[in-house]
């Protein structure tokens, strides 16, 4: 302990290192509390700061993490370390230019992003996502707190866009080397046919590497709403309103929409709901704002996967929904307070 | 079938507060034994104490008082007179800077003699009292200045007078981190002084209904008391939850009436009196005892104690005396009045104490460093989130009490909406939204739609965000930069009391 202090200590007082004061800095604050007292009323504060905040959304991730390098292997591992180091890089450039200190929420989108891409992605699209992603979907807002759009999702949108070939046909079958261009959704839309709702529990079926093993997934999610890290109201709503609505459109257009189980198991359904569309930033504020928040996804998700060209929703009516976020708040603010006149 | 009423007692009705946040299982509680501090050699009384204006001294420098004796009285503006505690000489009467303002101050120096002089005309036959005599006695001794809008006599104690009073809640509901033990209040004696202390009042405010309320952890408490209140139904007996901040009075009023409530007005406007246990107490002592307020029950809590005592001390001894004796000198502490939330800070030992003090508590100034402090697994750390271990030993564990410092746990950092301050907020504004537009510097018309005016400062939201964002702090701002450009809560549509002579209250 001693030695760390008198090794951070030391970086500081290194003139060439100047330039880089925000990365000591966290690296300094990441090994040590802060020194400051409360200025009184209140006198004594809540022991949670963002860092342990943002590390509990990193901690219920594992389980997918772990369950993905099992299915797929070490590469996984490989393309995380690209994802956080490449990310990493591009977040400290900014703190620097800024001279503002580097923020937690990096840490969540260095892993989330990775987990939404298929395994088999090479490295240099890995770097340009995330590059995309933290620049355009954070940076350019003024960093975290200000993002309008979740960071991890707009890189993957960019790289789906950019290189559909790579991005839409490229999916391992886990365990194998075998590539296959037929995730569960995509085998539905052609042939009809469903996978097995063990398969698609444990993660058996093709897919992204954090999204196919649903059992991790939801205790991930459920760990995350237990230590109210993040809310229960939008992943309730989000997946309450997919199975419903796949129910009664499964009844009316049995052969576009598919039944309820089986979208609420597929896709990034359960990894969308419970981790990226729960982001607090990109999402409404208010309860109401909330439920019509995830109601609205969920809507989109089963209408982009039954009626559009593509397979798959989730990223899709998040990416919108973030975008209609502030307007939800302000639609909820103006019905529940009037205004007042002096 | 009345027999079996008599024996169960009244059956207290259960309010839910779904907001709020309950502070469990921190270290420092008070330990339930009372100790006398003694008669100081030297008291420095405020002239203000509690509600009511300041009063003008009547004793001169020199002149000899009597423990009991009426030094400050003003009967004219809205006041409540102040006594002597301690038999001995005046000598001196200068302003002193207590508690965030500039106050007048009687210094007496005692001949360390410990009796008082009693009030004229106490009865322990208080039936045989007329209600006009209980108020005087209530004025007379000083009771009157409890609560925040004190007790309504016939001698402007109050904003209003007895007759205006529809309400009067008594609370005992302790939702603080650190709360006075009702236990060492209404131990052998005092519980049958409090009911008695209760009817005292029921009969001098006839025509108000009369609520109770009681924190429901207090199991054996409300159980004697309940079989201890008049089966009349004259008293409405109620258990709250001890989620913090239900005490208040803002807060308690609507929970307990099911009414709304003028944030921002006194609750006397809209008559109703609240007053805490202790306050019912002093009532009974004056009236059917005969005895001043000269003294008050404080409890020691806190890390910063060694031993946590509940100490009786004459009003006007310094902090000093108070505490000599139990504080753990090793230690960097931070001395706060009645709340670890809104307390003011009590910087300086030589200050008096006044009728105001329920708790002193000594907070560690931790301003050290701790290493790898945001991975610790936090056994003794306390959170709303549920990230810290410490949910694990919530039931009164000895082990694992939660610690309570002054370091601020975190780095600032921007707001992330994460919306734990609405969840907590007592009057279910959104105080990150004010807080926005106060930053921004928006103070216009949009802080009154957002109600600002409703908050009750209880720092909560403050407390609770993970950013460490001052956001009480700044919808305080925001309320005083909204006055000064003459901005006032909109009027609510209820008939409003005393408001003219509320505000004359300085």
């Amino acid at each position: 302990m001693k030695l760390v202090r008198l090794l951070i200590d030391r970086l500081y007082d290194i003139r060439a290192l100047n330039k880089l004061k925000p990365l000591i800095d966290a690296v300094d604050a990441a090994m040590f509390g802060p020194a400051e007292t409360t200025e009184g009323g209140p006198h004594i504060v809540d022991n949670v700061d963002l860092k342990r905040y943002m590390s509990y959304v990193i901690v219920a991730l594992l389980p997918a993490t772990l369950a993905s390098i099992y299915f797929y292997g070490w590469s996984v591992l490989r393309i995380i370390i690209v994802s956080y180091i490449v990310g990493g890089v591009v977040e400290v450039i900014f703190a620097i230019v800024r001279k503002k200190e580097i923020h937690e929420g990096f840490l969540v989108t260095g892993l989330i992003f990775p987990l939404v891409l298929p395994p088999t992605t090479p490295l240099w699209v890995v770097a340009v996502g995330v590059v995309f992603g933290v620049l355009f979907g954070k940076e350019m807002f003024g960093g975290t707190g200000r993002n309008i759009f979740n960071p991890a999702l707009v890189g993957r949108l960019f790289i789906t866009i950019a290189f559909p070939a790579i991005m839409t046909t490229n999916w391992q079958v886990p365990f194998t080397d075998a590539i296959t261009s037929a995730t569960p959704l995509a085998v539905y839309k052609t042939t009809g046919s469903m996978a097995s709702i063990y398969d698609l529990f444990v993660g058996k079926t093709a897919g992204s590497m954090g999204e196919t093993c649903r059992i991790a997934i939801i205790f991930g999610g459920l760990f995350l709403i237990f230590t109210k890290v993040s809310n229960w109201r939008i992943p309730v709503s989000y997946i309450g309103t997919v199975f419903v609505f796949a129910a009664i459109g499964n009844r009316l257009a049995p052969g576009s929409i598919a039944p309820p189980l089986f979208q609420v198991l597929t896709g990034g359904l359960l990894f969308g709901a419970l981790f990226m569309a729960t982001d607090p930033v990109t999402s409404p504020f208010t309860r109401m704002g909330k439920y019509s928040f995830g109601i609205l996804c969920g809507i989109l998700t089963v209408l982009i996967r039954s009626f559009s060209g593509y397979v798959e929703g989730v990223m899709f009516s998040i990416v919108i929904m973030n975008a209609l976020a502030p307007l939800i708040d302000h639609i909820v603010l103006m019905l529940k307070y009037r205004p007042v006149k002096i | 079938m009345s027999m079996q009423k008599k024996l169960s007692g009244i059956i207290p009705k259960y309010k839910r507060f779904p907001r709020g946040y309950e502070f469990k299982n921190f270290e420092g509680q008070p330990e339930e034994n009372l100790t006398q501090t003694g008669t100081p050699a030297r008291v420095t009384i405020p002239l203000r104490q509690g509600f009511g204006n300041e009063v003008a001294p009547i004793v001169k420098s020199g002149q000899k008082v009597a423990a009991g004796q009426i030094i400050g009285r003003d009967d004219e503006s809205v006041s409540n007179p102040v006594h002597s505690s301690v038999n001995g000489k005046v000598v001196e009467i200068e302003k002193i800077d207590y508690l965030g303002r500039e106050t007048g101050a009687v210094v007496i120096e005692s001949d360390g003699t410990g009796d008082w002089q009693m009030l004229e005309g106490h009865s322990s036959k208080w039936e045989d009292l007329s209600a006009e005599k209980i108020g005087e006695l209530i004025y007379l001794s000083g009771a009157g200045s409890a609560g925040t809008a004190g007790i309504p006599t016939r001698f402007n104690s109050s904003v209003i007078v007895p007759e205006e009073v529809e309400n009067v809640i008594i609370q005992g509901v302790g939702s603080q981190v650190h709360n006075l033990s009702l236990n060492v209040l209404l131990r052998g004696e005092g519980l049958s002084h409090f009911i008695e202390g209760l009817k005292i009042l029921k009969k001098m405010m006839a025509g108000a209904q009369f609520h109770l309320a009681l924190n429901r952890s207090q199991k054996s408490l409300i159980k004697s008391v309940s079989q201890l209140l008049p089966t009349d139904d004259s008293i409405n007996f109620f258990t709250v939850p001890g989620k913090y901040p239900v005490e208040r009075d803002e807060v308690l009023t609507p929970l307990l009436l099911e009414a709304g409530f003028p944030y921002g007005y006194c609750t006397a406007n809209v008559g109703v009196i609240v007053l805490d246990i202790q306050a019912v107490l002093h009532v009974y002592e004056a009236v059917v005892e005969g005895k001043p307020l000269i003294e008050r029950t404080i409890a020691l809590c806190g890390p910063g104690f060694m031993e946590k005592p509940h100490v009786k001390a004459r009003i006007g001894s310094s902090l000093e005396h108070v505490i000599k004796g139990e504080v753990n000198a090793d230690k960097n502490l931070r001395f706060v009045l009645n709340s670890s939330l809104t307390g003011e800070s009590l910087s300086d030992s030589s200050l008096p104490i006044d009728r105001t003090f329920t708790t002193i508590i000594a907070l560690l100034e931790e301003n050290e460093r701790e290493f790898l402090f945001f991975v610790r697994p936090g056994f003794r750390k306390d959170s709303y989130s549920r990230t810290c271990l410490s949910i694990l030993f919530r039931k009164n564990s000895r082990m694992f009490q939660k610690s309570c410092g002054t370091n601020i746990h975190g780095e600032r950092r921007p707001c992330i909406f994460c919306t734990f301050c609405e969840e907590v907020c007592p009057v279910g504004i959104i105080p990150h939204l004010l807080f926005h537009y106060v930053e921004k510097d928006v103070i216009d018309e949009t802080l009154l739609k957002y109600k600002i005016f409703n908050c009750v400062e209880c720092n909560l939201c403050s407390y609770v965000c993970p950013s460490k964002i001052p956001v009480a702090q700044r919808i305080k701002e925001g309320k005083a930069k909204l006055l000064d450009e003459g901005c006032k809560c909109p009027v609510p549509s209820v008939v409003l009391k005393g408001v003219e002579k509320y505000k004359s209250v300085k």
